[in-house]
């Protein structure tokens, strides 16, 4: 039987794209048009109809699932696809962007990770993964005049292609375990095997798809491509692609590892654990010595990928939920970051050096107040957002035993607030060398409101969101 | 109410902020100073009122106030106060006001920012104090840095950016690790309960090995020893305390220190009694060596307000010998001493501020002579070091002598060692005075330096009549504390009487054999059998009162 119903989010975001396409194709040169409007409407809609949705359990074609995991991912997704849109207006005019096609490409984009984090078939995630992938190649190369643009979106692509493969080669083992692409037919092969599945098919099945998500969230060891990538991309880019294919990726990286591969989590609870503890230590030490601001958040994500991935090493009902919590709490606390960082941007210089950012207090008091706060919530002070994502993290590791990891994470956050920090540092206690007085134009001005009421809800009464991340993952796991 | 005491000053901070208008126009700045001050004075006069309402007779939490906050890990928004906290409270009341004073002069870069800043941080000091969810606590405690951070890094002097990001880091250093233990406590009690919970009362139930609750202790322990500080957690004290503007200072010193000594006597001792007393003799240990070592590295400073900082180390010294010894006379007395650090050493840095606003400078060698330049602010100078250094009639007596004496009960040795540092304090405090106040006018620009200001007046007189009143009448301070601090006590040695036949004789202390004897007649749990007797038993209520019935 076919149901329409769980591609309805989906659905509403492809159309949204297809429309910003053809209004792009009527305009004529020179003609100004609101396409973001329709980038909002959809990513409005998709919110609403995963609302709708909720509880449902709804499946099409068997592969595709909106059941609550899916759908908290969904909104997670519309909270970033919004609020880029709302940071995109101003990139877009200053650095002459061809609108059409850059709201197009993030809408296919975000329509690609909603279907990455809901498919329950390994080869509709790969499909997932090259429709998201490839948009974003584009978008970071969007800038055609730019020549570290076109760097870091070859970089990207060519990585990227790289590690597709290995996701790809992983797919095939995994059916050659359990002859299906199937998640819950794998997890039905593999629990019934006797003595256990064969230990060197298991390993390279799990090896090849943990290649691939690691990838894709930028873990180390496959991190090389992110901060080029995102230090060469528009810094909206930057912030999108930080947020979102993260969300994506761990979306998929939970339900596959957590679910399907379960039965082998003898062979991957160790492998992902060293990962994870090279991620944290990694990314936050290397973030130290950055002096570009938008490398420094590079190696910030990494960081919080890293943390990311205590969740799933923990294989708990508190991890999975913490992961979900926390995917939002960074995302609305990097696009609240990375929004000001490209608004305080012009045409000729992406003011992005930490230098850049001296006095910024004295000439845009309200933006400095603001970074400030998306800051420490990065770095995870009470009460904002990304603590109560941390401590979440945190009690998930601590309730299976992970101490070391779990001290690993917070001493590793304590380091990345010395990175977070020098940012504040210079913003109030450096003098600048010239008034920087960006443009602040009404969607931004919105942008950073929704941001700012996200940090402080999420961070001062985080109990609605919490049970319903809780709730989310009762349903499918 | 308790709730409106402790966010009133937030509530204040907002105001400041929408009075200093965009931009923050100086034409504002009376306006914002004096709401601000109004603010703080506001919540000095209702800790005041929580001081006439308390009752002096229980032992237990009271104006508690209890609401679930995320219930899904039994995480409580759960405030109290008890003998030990309220001091606490009200010297936060107390010397926010003066410190907003002190600054009055001295703050002129974005007032607006500097009164936000300052009443933010009242707000997260009492939150500190009023916590009785290890959650909550640790929300208190960790965004109280942020104002600090700011107070130290945008107000202070030349090194203020390294002081300031030292103070935040080595601060986060212990505290992410006491977050560990804290959430590891609230999963050794959801082990036997079902459920997590991270209320106080709760988690004394929580049933650990001896090595887990080792490993607790020390990560809580570490977490307060950082902020004491205790020798050797110290040295981010004096970058902070020196480079802070003189508001940051008395802040800083007058309570931000006492949460560390504060956080060992209400969670870590209650909460891991065996390992508390297993460890007792290494934190009396480090207390010594912190009283000693700080006195002598506060007699060679050539600088005021560094010889200041590093008294601060030597005093707090003698707060963790007092809770170490685990004794009535030794609690009472830290906690007695935490009051007349706060007020005596707050009082120093405000005179330090006065002298370098009218000199722009703290070295000692700049002044000299100033008794016959300026007699009335070298008398209030006189008063608090004579306080600073435990003169009988003053309040630091009062505190050092208990402290001593429930010292030299547990430990002679140690007791003996310590009263060592009341003569070096002697030594550094009286000769820094005399080399700055007495004998002729040395350098010429002192010689026409102003008196006391009226606002400087208001500033001293209270600090002055404290630490004489506190001398003279301790017994208002100490016997609202001291059913509170019995039940400390007996908590920490009625655990201890459950392990005594686990441990082995070596972990024992020397003469801990006669613990509690003050409070003898309070009765230990008779003959508890163990930290789950019946006696000791508690659950957690819905009825708020009875939840406290600790």
């Amino acid at each position: 039987m076919t149901d329409y119903a769980a591609i309805i989010p989906l659905s509403i975001i492809a159309l949204s794209a297809i429309a910003a396409m053809v209004a792009e194709a009527i305009r004529r040169p020179g003609e100004r048009m609101p396409i973001g409007g329709f980038g909002l409407i959809g990513c409005g809609g998709a919110a609403l109809a995963s609302v709708f949705l909720w509880d449902s359990d709804a499946q099409s074609f068997g592969v595709i699932r909106a059941d609550n995991f899916s759908l908290f991912i969904n909104i997670i997704l519309c909270t970033v696809g919004i609020l880029t849109m709302l940071f995109s207006n101003e990139t877009i005019e200053r650095e002459d962007i061809p609108g059409g096609e850059y709201y197009a490409l993030t809408l296919f984009a975000l329509c690609g990770m909603m279907m990455m984090a809901a498919a329950t078939d390994l080869l509709v995630i790969f499909v997932a993964l090259e429709i998201l992938s490839l948009s974003v190649y584009v978008l970071t190369g969007i800038r055609r005049a730019s020549a570290g643009g076109a760097e870091a979106a070859f970089k990207y692509f060519l990585l990227g292609a790289f590690s597709s493969a290995f996701f790809l080669y992983g797919i095939a083992f995994a059916f050659a375990l359990s002859g299906s692409t199937r998640l819950e037919q794998i997890s039905v092969a593999l629990s019934s095997q006797p003595g256990g599945a064969p230990p060197t098919l298991a390993w390279l099945a799990v090896g090849m798809l943990a290649i691939g998500f690691c990838f894709k969230i930028s873990a180390v060891p496959f991190h090389m491509w992110t901060p080029d990538a995102y230090e060469g991309a528009p810094t909206i880019v930057t912030a999108f692609m930080s947020t979102g294919v993260k969300a994506a990726a761990f979306g998929a990286f939970v339900r596959v590892f957590l679910s399907t591969l379960e039965p082998l989590q003898a062979q991957w609870i160790p492998l992902l654990s060293g990962i994870a503890g090279i991620t944290m230590i990694l990314g936050t030490v290397v973030g130290v010595v950055q002096t570009n601001v938008k490398r420094m958040l590079a190696y910030s994500s990494i960081a919080h990928a890293g943390y990311l991935m205590l969740g799933i090493i923990s294989a708990n009902n508190t991890g999975k939920a913490a992961v979900l919590f926390y995917l939002l709490t960074y995302a609305v606390s990097n696009l609240g970051a990375l929004g000001i960082v490209a608004l305080l941007g012009s045409a000729q210089n992406q003011h992005d050096e930490l230098r850049d950012f001296a006095g910024l207090s004295k000439s845009r008091p309200g933006l400095a107040a603001l970074m400030t706060v998306f800051l420490l919530s990065l770095g995870g002070f009470p009460p904002l957002a990304g603590f109560i994502g941390k401590w979440y993290i945190f009690a998930a590791a601590v309730q299976e035993g992970h101490y070391a990891l779990a001290i690993i994470g917070v001493l590793t956050s304590v380091i990345s607030v010395f990175f977070y920090l020098r940012i504040v540092v210079m913003m109030y206690m450096t003098e600048g060398a010239e008034a920087v007085r960006p443009r602040l134009p009404g969607t931004a001005v919105a942008g950073l409101t929704l941001a700012t009421i996200a940090v402080l809800y999420l961070g001062v009464l985080p109990t609605r969101v919490l049970d319903l991340a809780l709730a989310s993952i009762s349903t499918i796991f | 109410m308790l709730s409106i005491i402790v966010f009133l000053p937030l509530v204040g901070a907002v105001l400041v902020l929408l009075a200093g208008g965009r931009g923050d126009r100086p034409d504002r700045e009376p306006l914002v100073r004096n709401l601000a001050l109004a603010v703080s004075l506001a919540t000095f006069a209702a800790t005041l009122w929580l001081w006439a309402r308390f009752d002096p007779s229980s032992g237990d939490y009271q104006f508690v106030e209890q609401h679930a906050w995320i219930p899904a890990f039994g995480i409580q928004y759960f405030i109290g106060v008890d003998g030990i906290s309220l001091f606490l409270i009200v010297l936060t009341g107390f010397l926010t006001p003066l410190a907003l004073l002190s600054s009055w002069e001295s703050v002129h870069k974005s007032v607006r920012n500097f009164s936000f800043f300052m009443l933010a941080l009242e707000t997260a000091m009492l939150g500190v104090f009023v916590s009785i969810d290890l959650f909550l606590f640790y929300v208190f405690w960790d965004a109280m840095l942020i104002p600090m951070y700011f107070l130290i890094g945008v107000w202070g002097y030349d090194r203020r950016v390294y002081a300031a990001v030292k103070f935040i880091l080595y601060t986060m250093a212990g505290s992410v690790l006491m977050l560990i233990a804290i959430i590891g406590l609230a999963w050794s009690y959801a082990a036997t309960t079902g459920a997590p919970s991270f209320s106080l009362i709760d988690l004394y139930n929580v049933e650990l090995t001896r090595q887990t609750e080792r490993w607790m202790f020390l990560a809580f322990a570490v977490a307060f020893a950082i902020k004491v500080p205790l020798f050797p957690f110290h040295t981010w004290l004096p970058d902070a305390h020196v480079e802070a503007p003189t508001a940051g200072s008395v802040i800083l010193a007058g309570v931000l220190l006492k949460m560390g000594t504060y956080g060992f006597l209400r969670f870590a001792f209650p909460l891991f009694p065996a390992a508390a007393l297993e460890f007792a003799p290494w934190l009396g240990l480090l207390a010594v060596i912190g009283i000693i070592y700080g006195a002598l590295v506060a007699m060679v400073q050539p600088d005021m307000k560094k010889l200041v900082a590093y008294s601060s180390v030597s005093h707090l010294g003698f707060v963790v010998l007092g809770l170490a010894a685990t004794n009535m006379q030794g609690i009472q007395g830290s906690v007695y001493q935490m009051l007349n650090h706060g007020v005596s050493t707050g009082g120093l840095f405000m005179i330090v501020g006065m002298l370098s606003d009218r000199r722009h400078t703290r070295l000692i060698s700049e002044y000299g002579g100033l008794k016959a330049v300026m007699p009335r602010l070298v008398a209030a100078f006189l008063i608090i070091t004579l306080a600073s250094i435990a003169l009988p009639m003053t309040n630091g007596f009062i505190g050092e002598f208990l402290i001593l004496l429930g010292a030299f009960k547990w430990h002679s040795t140690m007791a003996a060692f310590a009263a060592t540092g009341v003569i070096l304090s002697a030594v550094y405090m009286l000769w820094m005075f005399q080399r700055v106040n007495y004998g002729p006018v040395t350098n010429e620009k002192n010689s026409r330096l102003p008196d006391l200001t009226p606002r400087e007046w208001a500033q001293m007189v209270p600090i002055v009549a404290m630490c004489i009143f506190m001398g003279v009448f301790p017994k208002v301070f100490t016997d609202p504390m001291e059913a509170s601090i019995t039940k400390v006590i007996d908590r920490v040695h009625s655990r201890e009487a459950a392990v005594v036949e686990k441990t082995a004789p070596g972990f024992r202390l020397p003469a801990s054999g006669s613990p509690n004897l003050a409070s003898a007649d309070t009765a230990r749990p008779g003959a508890s059998p163990g930290p789950q007797a019946p006696s000791e038993l508690r659950t957690p209520s819905p009825e708020p009162r009875a939840a406290d019935n600790d």
